[in-house]
């Protein structure tokens, strides 16, 4: 399977400290400082308390597959394809059940909804390391 | 049966191609006009537009040449299930029923053959530029091909059961002369059709089009003298997910649900009728998964039923539940709902010759857009 050649553009800042954690090895999540609660996707402003900026806390690595796709022609604008397929997972972390993080699966073999998964961040030879998650036990 | 004061009096169409050079202005006007002409009127008799932009409501009052416009809105398509069976009719409705218009253009119109094409609207999404196309998520098609696999863990779904949605659709387009997508497909053709996503090949996936449509909203009351039969529009539900668009393709806590379910509960309500009542449906198919989760949702197939009820055929020409009449989104043309009202209009009328449904009186019109929903309910004069 193939590693898509389409780095973030960090239009925004929202994402950075994620792509900063899986640098470390790390899954991180933005989170309330007021009432802990965590949020995925980050949002601009914080549903719980408006007033307040998340703080980023590195949670679990460890979730469970919610769907995936195997993409056998990549629709990325300037994409020649060159790199497909991609097998993305829509992974739901323990941390926060209901929320998924889009990744890579890197476990070299087909993904299955329910499938317990772990966080493998996935090395570019780029600047960033992409999000990828590999089989779990049980 | 219960129901709102208006009526569909015009609808018009372009062509649907693949690609055209003219442009989406140049398109929109043509619907206009055919539609206005269709409900027997001039241009300087429509005094309310709705169009998808506001840049679009002063080109074409100006390129119809109609000196006054009292009522004009803009509703976009990706708010209230696809403006032009959501907001777009629903603005329509309360402006006439208002009295603020007695004659309002609604017209729509896409060039997927732009550059972008209909992709454009994700990728200029900062989340999904930086937590999703890095991964290769990108594109309608792979969004839709998690919702199958999805589908598929929680109520099982066999390639015969996916593939039948478009072979269903594609009959519906080969009776339909204004279809793009008109020959035939059985199961060897399907599975012809190159992978884009597991499991959605792109007959899955709407056409990409050039075109556009229109239609007139006028009250029930001018409707009787006018010279089409009139197709009254008993309801428009609309209903807005909890979800920004951002979100709402990956973190809804079901990618299985939708907004229909509401946008169905409230124009049951408002006409007066339920599921068992429609004698068919237009339903929103961007892609296979869509139109099953949508079908089950409007209440013509039980949960985890959606996909056996085209397997079944029931949806199919003959089958006792018509849907998407004229070939949808999937082999009709995508011009993101107004095909599907016209549709609606013209099976009311029973003006579509090898493709009318027998007895064709009440219909549903169901679209997506965005995180939204909307379901509209036609009928014949009671």
């Amino acid at each position: 399977m193939g590693i898509p050649q389409f780095p973030p553009r960090f239009d925004t800042s929202l994402v950075k400290p994620f792509y900063e954690g899986l640098a470390e090895g790390e899954l991180r999540m933005p989170a309330c400082p007021e009432c802990g609660k965590l949020h995925w996707y980050p949002p601009e402003v914080l549903p719980c308390h408006p007033e307040r900026k998340a703080e980023w806390r590195s949670v679990s690595p460890e979730g469970k597959v919610y769907t995936f796709t195997t993409v056998t022609r990549s629709l990325l604008p300037g994409d020649d394809n060159a790199t497909a397929p991609y097998e993305v997972v829509l992974v739901e972390p323990d941390a926060l059940p209901g929320a998924k993080i889009v990744g890579l699966f890197v476990g070299g073999t087909q993904p299955s909804c329910g499938q317990r998964v772990r966080l493998s961040p996935v090395d570019t030879g780029g600047d960033v390391s992409l999000p990828g998650f590999q089989p779990a036990a049980d | 049966m219960k129901g709102s004061q208006v009526a569909v009096t015009g609808v018009g169409e372009t062509a649907y191609v693949r690609a055209t050079d003219r442009s989406v202005l140049e398109l929109m006007v043509e619907a206009a006009r055919k539609a206005i002409a269709d409900a027997g009127l001039e241009p300087n008799d429509i005094d309310g537009m709705v169009a998808p932009a506001a840049y679009h409501l002063d080109e074409i009052q100006f390129a119809l040449g109609i000196e006054d416009m009292p009522f004009t809105a803009a509703a976009s398509i990706m708010i209230a299930g696809a403006a032009t069976v959501g907001s777009g009719l629903q603005l329509a409705q309360l402006a006439i029923e208002s009295g603020l218009a007695k004659h309002v253009l609604v017209p729509f119109g896409l060039k997927c053959s732009n550059p972008g094409g209909p992709r454009g609207i994700h990728s200029s999404d900062p989340l999904k530029a930086d937590l999703e196309m890095p991964v290769g998520y990108f594109g309608q098609p792979a969004y839709f091909a998690a919702v199958a696999n999805r589908y598929e863990y929680e109520f099982g779904l066999t390639e015969e059961e996916l593939a039948s949605v478009a072979i269903s659709t594609r009959k519906w387009a080969a009776l339909t002369p204004s279809a793009q997508k008109r020959d035939p497909l059985d199961m060897a053709g399907y599975q012809r059709s190159p992978m884009i996503a597991t499991p959605l090949r792109i007959a899955d996936c709407c056409l990409m089009t050039d075109g556009a449509g229109a239609y007139v909203v006028s009250s029930v009351e001018r409707a009787m003298d006018m010279p089409q039969k009139p197709v009254v529009v008993a309801g428009v539900g609309t209903a807005a997910g909890s979800l920004p668009l951002s979100q709402a393709l990956t973190q809804n806590r079901s990618l299985l649900e939708l907004p229909a379910r509401k946008s169905a509960e409230r124009v049951f309500a408002m006409a007066g009728v339920g599921a068992k009542d429609l004698d068919l449906a237009q339903v929103y198919d961007c892609f296979s998964p869509n139109v099953a989760v949508q079908v089950e949702m409007l209440g013509l197939a039980e949960e985890g039923q959606g996909f056996k009820f085209f397997a079944s055929g029931a949806g199919a020409p003959g089958g006792s539940m018509p849907v998407n009449t004229s070939g949808g989104h999937l082999a009709g043309g995508y011009v993101p709902g107004i095909n599907l009202l016209i549709e609606g209009v013209r099976q009311l009328r029973g003006d579509r010759g090898e493709a009318q449904v027998a007895g064709a009186r009440v219909c549903g019109v169901a679209g997506l857009g965005g995180s939204s929903h909307a379901t509209a309910i036609l009928t014949q004069v009671q």
